[in-house]
């Protein structure tokens, strides 16, 4: 301790004593919480109800005059008010990662990518993926416009790409890829490169943290190439991903997934056209590829899909991080079963969290769920996960899988707002409620959670999906928000926002680009608990949640103009 | 109702089943090391989990190297003796997995060479046969650098070679090692899952690993290092309504002034360290993880202030300056929902401050806290000067280039919630909850009162901070809560799950860890004494042979009421932590070797 001596302390201690006495009289005549009459009843907890709101307001004003009062210097930080306030985001300016694919055509890189990207997003990393077939069709396309009016015919699919001769058109099947061709390995060569510089700018000057480089990557030389180009910049992380694959099963998928999903490459081919095509391409790219064995290099090997990892050189967490997240993917096919609890007490009453038990329409609803999910499941394995609130557990208990309690799912904690109304909040707080609909993601409840705070309690939650075959979920509002925004990818902002009905069954499929999505809803009626963000011209904003399923051939949302790419199915 | 994730019938987590790690590898390429660290790892996550060392059964059995027949550790023509020997220690040691597992184990990890395909697969079988999950871990070096250090630093000290010569035991060692090497078949098999570590973790490759648990392992393997760093520790300060976890209330002005004094004794103290191993304190960055809960950022704030204006700094919290907040105090919320004095006002602070030295509350420990600094830590001034810096001393810490600082809010570390019994005291508690209360007095760390978390919860949530602490290279601070501060500690220190609400985490230490190959060095230092060092007193509490029961916060402040307390002594009345020094009989110093 900073020291007097001891004695003039003692001093000190003693006035100080008595000046807090007189504080003490003086705050005697504010009422404060009120120890219940009834033996039965626990006392109010800070801020639960309208009881407590009036004593936190209280102390919250004690507590500004004080510092008011206060002689000595500020605190720095601005003090604690009403129910809660917007956090900001996280820093991650520090991460920057080039990872760069490696493998062949139709080994599911850009599955892989895909799948990263839309992970890291989730937990708010800046993540775009740079593909070179993209930004060859999208060159060629220009170049194709530009130029006389005609039908492109492109045909080659992923993998490299280029730019080429100035002409007319480009030629893109097979021969193209070939190693043998010269002047299209040049411009393939070139378009990688460009579109790695493209991918450095936008991590250095646009706040990026993870570019992906999604191309074959195939031949020591161009890894090579790439390892130059990286370390001549200040901070960035070099890591490869390397996606083998010599199960002919899954290869033979992949292609038939490839010629038959609209790639533009070959949208006036007959499939039996496109599949050779596409065959002689991957042979081609084999006559130079090199598996990654580099030994300085950072790598990861995905095998097969994840039946065998091989990490190399992996440092920093996210890095790790992503390792981790790879080593947990699987392709076998599967639905996630998500569902909210029935209708809660709560819910009818119109108060938020607690842990309240189901209505009578709720239990309506727990008793009609094993029917409606033995009709969509079949014979299927099954594992029911719920959170430990009572509600969930109510919900589930009839159904006759296995169950998993999970505190993870809880509900997003309200803090001091937990079991009060919205309408109690407003009328209490109503500049707090108006803030918390500005930014929505990003308001944390005092003494309780944003919806940031879930998404990183999620994390783990989402991993364990990543890694298990059916689950249902019976879950709530914002829990349900989280997890349905992952699998679509959907954007923070519209997150808290998402409609997810009670008593309704969503059934999500993953498939190679994105989730397929049915919706059972059971007639049973229940509160509608959704509240719509309150827009400045008094509509209602609904956000825009259509689902992709497709995969971006020109990327940048170039999606909708190409003919091929197949749109959301929901 | 649904079994929680911690009690289930069977006494199995994560719906895991029962696992089997066999390690595989030639002597001295460390895994023991690996596997004793990742015993630690599966401990706190909840498992029970036991390193099975065929070496250690062996010693205990047979005694030291200089009681084995010669040809023992060769693994070609045996004499019949040593061939039935080998079969039965290996026979019994296999029996102790067994008794293990059905004892209700969940995971064993079999420390042994396990360098033949044929005699693993053989055991791996007679497991898989029984549903015990099996998984390799082999453990591969051909750096001749870390081979040798780990011969000399760790194998010639084991039991085996006492009152050897050194350069003899090393001879007699790489003996042992090639006669194994003839014989060793590198995991090339891919019907079992496995796990191949190459140079400490230089490269790790993976086959055919599933499940949970598997997947978790595999992921702390990754991120484990052995870079020298030191990981503080230090409570947040006191708040306002300390006792509530929903007020989130700001600091108290008692608790802004331990943050300046946090700020200037973790300095000091870093800048001892690191100067004292030739280290500019400066050009290496100290970064700081708090929770995103106020008292635990705000107290972080003087670290991010000194970078912003120097004066403020510089300022040393004079007791003008909380007396002037006490003047003014705001009503302060006792538990028991009566408006009381503010804490400061306490009489037994005046008893506290009053005596030179500091008797009451531990300050006198203090002084001798540093007798828990084993006598190798260091030169550093008496105690005193170490809780006060005299003028001279504080104006040196201030010349000093305050190093770079990094504060990252972590929204995971956040204290235990106390659900229903949020602002209640255990008296109320006790009242209102009587059955739940009865629950959480038998079992303090499953426990999860109604809305709240346990301590096995608690847990769960912290374990991607672990993987973070275990990956972060640099010096840490963890500026937490004691709920928080007592499960990593568990964790780096290895103590059993069941001991976790029984750490006490005084306000006003610093605790100081430095993880070494073996477990890790820990050191506490007393700082800081005030209001809200262990809890408030309040007149019931003084009767109490001056025990400050730390009625405020009782679940997150839960060793503070209780008796079991480990690692903790009790002098006068006074409890303080021991030195949270890692104990040789705790396994973490223990030095076995390796086996066929």
């Amino acid at each position: 301790m900073s020291s007097p001596q001891p004695s003039s302390r003692i001093k000190e201690h003693l006035d100080r004593a008595s000046d807090l006495l007189k504080d003490h009289m003086q705050s005697i005549a504010t009422p404060q919480i009120e120890t219940p009459n009834s033996p039965d009843v626990p006392p109010a907890a800070f801020g639960a109800g309208a009881k407590g709101m009036a004593m936190m307001k209280r102390f919250d004003e004690s507590n500004i005059t004080s510092l008011r009062n206060s002689q000595a210097p500020t605190p720095p930080t601005k003090s604690v008010v009403g129910i809660g306030g917007t956090v900001a985001k996280p820093d991650y300016s520090e991460s920057k990662i080039v990872l760069a694919m490696v493998g062949l055509p139709a080994r599911g890189k850009s599955y892989l990518s895909n799948k990263l990207m839309i992970y890291l997003r989730w937990l708010e990393y800046n993540v775009k993926v740079f593909n070179v077939g993209q930004l060859r069709r999208s060159r060629a396309r220009q170049k194709a416009q530009q130029s006389i009016p005609s039908t492109p015919s492109c045909d080659a699919p992923d993998g490299d790409s280029n730019e080429s001769r100035s002409g007319v058109q480009e030629n893109h099947s097979a021969s193209y890829f070939s190693h043998d061709n010269k002047n299209a390995t040049e411009l393939r060569e070139k378009l990688a490169e460009d579109s790695l510089d493209m991918l450095i700018n936008w991590l250095k000057n646009e706040g990026g943290n993870v570019g992906i480089h999604d191309a074959t990557n195939s031949s020591r030389r161009r890894r090579a190439n790439i390892e130059e180009r990286v370390a001549q910049e200040k901070g960035l992380t070099l890591i490869f991903l390397e996606s083998y694959c010599d199960d002919p099963e899954l290869i033979a998928a992949n292609v038939a997934l490839k010629v038959s999903s609209g790639d533009p490459d070959y949208k006036d081919m007959s499939p039996e056209a496109a599949r050779e095509d596409f065959l002689r391409r991957i042979r081609e790219y084999q006559k130079v590829y090199e598996t990654i064995t580099e030994p300085h290099l950072s790598y990861l090997r995905i095998k097969n899909v994840g039946t065998e990892v091989t990490v190399q050189r992996i440092n920093g967490y996210l890095s790790s991080r992503i390792a981790f997240y790879l080593m947990n993917l699987h392709v076998k096919p599967r639905s996630i079963f998500m569902s909210r609890h029935g209708e809660s007490q709560f819910n009818v009453d119109g108060q938020i969290g607690g842990d309240s038990l189901l209505s009578p329409r709720g239990e309506q609803y727990a008793t009609a769920l094993p029917l409606l999910v033995e009709k969509n499941l079949g014979e299927r394995d099954l594992t029911i996960w719920t959170s430990t609130l009572r509600r969930t557990i109510q919900t589930a208990r009839h159904l006759k899988y296995p169950k998993l309690t999970w505190k993870s799912l809880d509900e997003l904690d309200a803090g001091v707002c937990d079991g009060m109304t919205y309408e109690e909040i407003e009328k209490a707080y109503p500049d707090d409620f108006a803030n918390r609909d500005e930014d929505k993601f990003n308001y944390r409840y005092r003494g309780g959670e944003s919806y940031r705070d879930v998404v990183v309690r999620l994390e783990p939650v989402i991993m364990e999906l990543e890694r298990q075959e059916n689950i249902l979920i019976i879950g709530h509002q914002a829990i349900i928000r989280c997890l349905y925004a992952y699998f679509h990818d959907l954007p923070q902002a519209d997150l808290p926002y998402l409609k997810i009905p009670l008593h309704t069954v969503i059934k999500l499929t993953p498939k190679a680009y994105g989730c397929d999505e049915e919706r059972y809803q059971l007639p049973i009626a229940a509160v509608d608990t959704h509240r719509p963000k309150p827009s400045k011209g008094g509509l209602e904003e609904v956000p825009d949640v259509a689902p992709k399923t497709g995969r971006e051939y020109y990327g940048e949302g170039d999606a909708e103009k190409s003919t091929g790419s197949v749109e959301a199915t929901t | 109702m649904v079994a929680p994730l911690y009690t289930t019938d069977s006494g199995l987590l994560f719906h895991a089943g029962k696992i089997l790690v066999v390690t595989i590898g030639l002597p001295a390429r460390g895994k023991t090391h690996i596997s004793r660290a990742l015993e630690r790892y599966l401990r706190w996550m909840g498992l029970k989990t036991q390193v099975v060392s065929l070496g250690d059964y062996r010693r205990k059995t047979l005694g030291g190297a200089q009681q084995l027949p010669p040809d023992y550790f060769t693994l070609g023509n045996k004499s019949k003796e040593t061939m039935e020997l080998r079969a039965r220690v290996s026979k019994e040691c296999e029996q102790t997995i067994w008794d293990y597992f059905n004892k209700g184990g969940q995971v064993v990890i079999y420390d042994a060479n396990n360098g033949t395909k044929a005699a693993r697969t053989a055991l791996a079988e007679r497991f898989d046969a029984k549903g015990v999950h099996v998984i390799y871990l082999e453990s591969i070096s051909d750096n001749k650098d870390i081979i040798e250090a780990n011969i000399r630093g760790v194998k010639i000290s084991s039991p085996d070679y006492r009152n050897w010569d050194p350069d003899l035991a090393v001879k007699d060692y790489y003996t042992r090692i090639r006669d194994h090497e003839k014989y060793y078949e590198t995991v090339t098999e891919t019907d079992w899952p496995f796990i191949k570590i190459i140079n400490v973790g230089e490269k790790i490759m993976v086959n055919n690993i599933q499940g949970y648990v598997q997947s978790r392992i595999v992921f702390f393997l990754m991120n484990i290092h052995n870079r020298y760093r030191t990981i503080y520790f230090a409570r947040s300060g006191q708040s306002l309504i300390e006792h509530s976890y929903k007020a989130d209330s700001d600091l108290s002005p008692a608790g802004w002034e331990y943050a300046e004094k946090l700020k200037d004794f973790v300095l000091e103290r870093r800048a001892k360290n690191l100067e004292a191993r030739g280290l500019d304190p400066t050009d290496r960055r100290l970064v700081i993880w708090t929770s995103t809960r106020r008292r635990a950022h705000h107290t972080a704030h003087p670290f991010l202030d000194m970078h912003r204006s120097p004066s403020t700094s510089q300022q040393h919290p004079a007791p003008a300056r909380s007396l002037a907040y006490s003047m003014s105090a705001p009503t302060f919320i006792s538990p028991d929902g009566l408006p009381s004095l503010h804490p400061e006002s306490d009489t037994p602070l005046i008893v506290g401050t009053g005596k030179a030295g500091g008797t009451a509350k531990g300050v006198t420990t203090a002084g001798p806290g540093q007798l828990q600094v084993p006598a190798s830590a260091d030169s550093s001034p008496p105690p005193r000067d170490d809780v006060s810096p005299s003028p001279s001393m504080q104006s040196t810490t201030n010349k000093r280039v305050p190093p770079k600082v990094k504060v990252v809010e972590k929204p995971q570390m956040a204290e235990i919630n106390p659900g229903i019994w949020d602002g209640l005291t255990p008296d109320q508690a006790r009242k209102y909850y009587a059955e739940d209360w009865e629950r959480f007095v038998n079992d303090p760390y499953s426990f999860r009162a109604p809305r709240a978390e346990s301590y096995h919860d608690l847990s769960i949530r912290l374990e991607p901070i672990l993987i973070e602490l275990e990956r972060e290279q640099e010096d840490l601070l963890i500026i937490g809560h004691a709920s928080v501060i007592r499960c990593l500690l568990a964790y780096l220190i290895g103590l059993p799950a069941s001991e976790i609400p029984a750490i006490e985490i005084a306000r006003g230490d610093l605790l100081e860890v430095v993880p070494a190959s073996y477990g890790v060095h820990s050191q506490a230092f007393h700082f800081w004494d005030g209001p809200g060092r262990r809890g408030e007193e309040t007149p019931h509490t003084l009767g109490n042979g001056g025990h400050a029961r730390d009625e405020n916060n009782f679940y997150e402040n839960y060793a503070e009421d209780t008796r079991g307390k480990r690692k903790f002594s009790e002098a006068e009345g006074m409890e303080r932590p021991e030195g949270l020094v890692a104990k040789p009989d705790s396994g973490l110093l223990e030095k076995p070797d390796e086996e066929a």
